[in-house]
């Protein structure tokens, strides 16, 4: 059979060439303990942070009241370093600072309103916990004075509070902090496009530059069996890289990560098979594509400038889901890459999926597999395809 | 036995007023018969290319007709390819896989039986002298010996026809010996050899039968000895320069 003659021969070929398949399987295996490692620092910076409680304050002998109630709550206030507004707008202080008047204790004791100012800059994301923590711990301050004053008045507390407010959040624990999360299947869908990147080009491109394509096609065989073959190939390679990162997270999830990265986002032998339901059709698709956008360049350098331009727009397409106001829309799942994306951050932020999930974007990805396939067995009967060599 | 008759082939590029028609054969005809050696003669630019591809079923013609062992190579490219090996200019090699690998797995495209290969590399590596190269991978290999892999990997199958384009070009004179044995070796085996070349020296020595082409055209056909007769030229040289410069 020539699709088996074919793969047989392309595997012997690629698997010579060690120096490439030692390289890819190193970056895959590296990529898990890599993303795990940046976010576990991430999210565990935040949370160390946010329970250490500290607020740092300019001046806190202009407060001492403050400070006093600050302790009694738990927290340890700092001293603001000098210039804080510079310190924060370049981010090397990622932090709330809270500015007394320099005149806060004596307008306090002779029972004035103080204005308390907040110094923060939330473009930076490790901001948002810290300013949350500093401003409730002030709202406190005042609500707690503003009690002791009212009772010193002999009035009700209550009359001040009309509306209790309890905070219910209904996001399922794992959904916090999901949304940085999309790093780890985006990370997981790139492998699927660039893992098996240079082999696509080798064999198409690279079979037209070195001229052993028009000796290949003068055998009687079907341009449908080589083509095949080839794509087989490829296909073999990437699914080997997906199925190395995924066994990369899963050891770097028991490895690398911390309890809270665990609470954020589901990711055990479950979750990674379902990953790898989704990626694997994304991956036929893409060494088809990758393939077929090769088989355009007459030389190695050519292919790879659409290859490239390809992967890139596969990158960004699959950034649209993270963007999207409205969560998971039914076209989602049609559109390659956003489709995966999509469901992939479900998987992790632990909603249940259902069969339209994983079928649809299988049954788009099939098909363009199959177009892409006929695509490139067409081109491969084109004159100028098989005898124009750079 | 290869058999051509008004071939014509010509190739559009562009669109529009870009649009622009190359003729590269206007009107060729010749035949090439079994157990003889026949060339392809003509200055850089003729059609002899051309003419081999469509030849080898690698290019479909505008006109005319062309028969390999009396196959339409037209109508049924897939079975007049069984009938043939062909040495294009394209000679890319796997550089990862040794010669015999490269050598085998044309074989298999051609569903040649294991025995059979082992019997038939052997002759070829014994014909073209290349049992030492086997084992080696073709990476780094010169082009003499790109060439001697090329050719057995061309002729594994054992076709009754062989088709080679410029096949001493870049060759050393031990490569170009080597070929020469083996393309004698061939026809005494009664196969029909048809090559293409601009060098006079090779076809005097090798060749029973000369098609001259100029112009996409065939404009004359015989042995060396009837051109340099009908030319009246002392030799193949001034003949073929008479006949290719003559106004079609």
């Amino acid at each position: 059979m020539v699709f088996v003659t074919v793969l047989r021969k392309e595997l012997v070929d690629a698997l010579r060439d060690r120096r490439s398949w030692i390289i890819a399987i190193v970056v895959s295996l590296l990529s898990g303990p890599v993303v795990f490692t940046l976010i576990a620092n991430f999210v565990g910076g935040i949370e160390e942070r946010a329970a250490a409680r500290e607020v740092l304050m300019v001046e806190p002998a202009r407060a001492p009241t403050l400070v006093n109630f600050l302790s009694r709550a738990g927290a340890t206030v700092l001293p603001a370093p000098a210039e804080p507004e510079a310190a924060l707008r370049s981010g090397r202080l990622q932090s709330a600072v809270v500015v007394p008047p320099p005149d806060f204790e004596t307008r306090w004791q002779r029972g004035e309103a103080v204005t308390l100012t907040v110094l923060f800059d939330d473009s930076h994301d490790r901001v948002q916990p810290l300013l949350a923590t500093t401003l409730s711990l002030l709202r406190a301050f005042g609500r707690e004075s503003g009690t002791l004053r009212l009772i010193a008045l002999g009035v009700s507390p209550q009359v001040l509070a009309p509306v209790a407010i309890e905070e219910h959040n209904l996001a399922p624990a794992q959904a916090r902090g999901a949304r940085l999360l999309f790093i780890v299947p985006w990370a997981a869908l790139l492998v699927a496009v660039f893992g098996a990147l240079p082999v696509a080009i080798d064999l198409s491109a690279g079979e037209r530059e070195r001229g052993s394509l028009e000796p290949l096609l003068m055998n009687p065989v079907g341009v449908a069996g080589v083509v095949l073959g080839k794509w087989a190939l490829v296909m073999l390679y990437s699914t080997a890289i997906v199925v190395l990162t995924l066994a990369g997270f899963l050891v770097s999830m028991r490895l690398v990560a911390n309890e809270t990265l665990s609470a954020l986002m589901h990711l055990q032998w479950r979750e990674l098979a379902v990953f790898a339901a989704v990626l694997l059709p994304f991956a036929a698709l893409m060494a088809a594509a990758n393939l077929l956008a090769a088989t355009f360049g007459r030389s190695f350098k050519e292919a790879q400038t659409y290859v490239s331009y390809l992967a890139m727009s596969v990158q960004f397409a699959a950034l649209v889901p993270v963007f999207l106001t409205a969560r998971d829309a039914l076209w989602q799942l049609f559109v390659p890459s956003v489709a995966q994306l999509t469901v992939l951050m479900k998987v992790l932020r632990g909603e249940p999926i259902a069969a339209v999930d994983l079928l649809a974007p299988a049954l788009v990805c099939a098909l363009g597999t199959a177009l892409a396939l006929l695509l490139q067995a067409r081109l491969l009967r084109r004159e100028s395809v098989l005898f124009a060599r750079s | 036995m290869i058999e051509v008759e008004s071939l014509a082939k010509s190739f559009v590029s562009g669109f529009g007023r870009r649009r622009q028609v190359v003729t590269a054969v206007e009107d060729l005809s010749f035949s090439a018969a079994d157990g003889s050696i026949t060339a392809l003669l003509g200055p850089n630019g003729a059609g002899k290319t051309t003419a081999l591809r469509v030849l080898s079923t690698l290019m479909p013609a505008d006109r005319g007709r062309v028969r390999v062992a009396g196959i339409d190579v037209a109508a049924d490219p897939a079975a007049a390819r069984e009938h043939i090996g062909m040495l294009s200019d394209a000679r890319g090699l796997y550089g990862r896989l040794s010669a015999r690998e490269n050598i085998a797995y044309f074989a298999r495209l051609r569903r040649v039986p294991p025995r059979e290969f082992e019997q038939r590399l052997a002759h070829l590596a014994h014909l073209l002298d290349m049992e030492a190269l086997l084992a080696r991978p073709t990476a780094g290999f010169s082009s003499g010996e790109r060439m001697k892999v090329a050719l057995a990997r061309a002729l594994i199958h054992d076709p009754q026809h062989l088709i080679l384009d410029e096949p001493t070009n870049g060759l050393d004179v031990m490569s170009t010996r080597a070929l020469r044995r083996l393309l004698l070796a061939l026809r005494d085996r009664r196969k029909c050899v048809l090559f293409s070349t601009h060098i006079m020296q090779e076809v005097d020595a090798l060749c029973d039968r000369i098609v001259v082409v100029a112009r996409g055209r065939s404009v004359a056909q015989g042995s060396a000895a009837e051109l340099r007769a009908r030319t009246g030229c002392a030799s193949l040289e001034d003949a073929f320069v008479q006949l290719a410069l003559a106004p079609g």
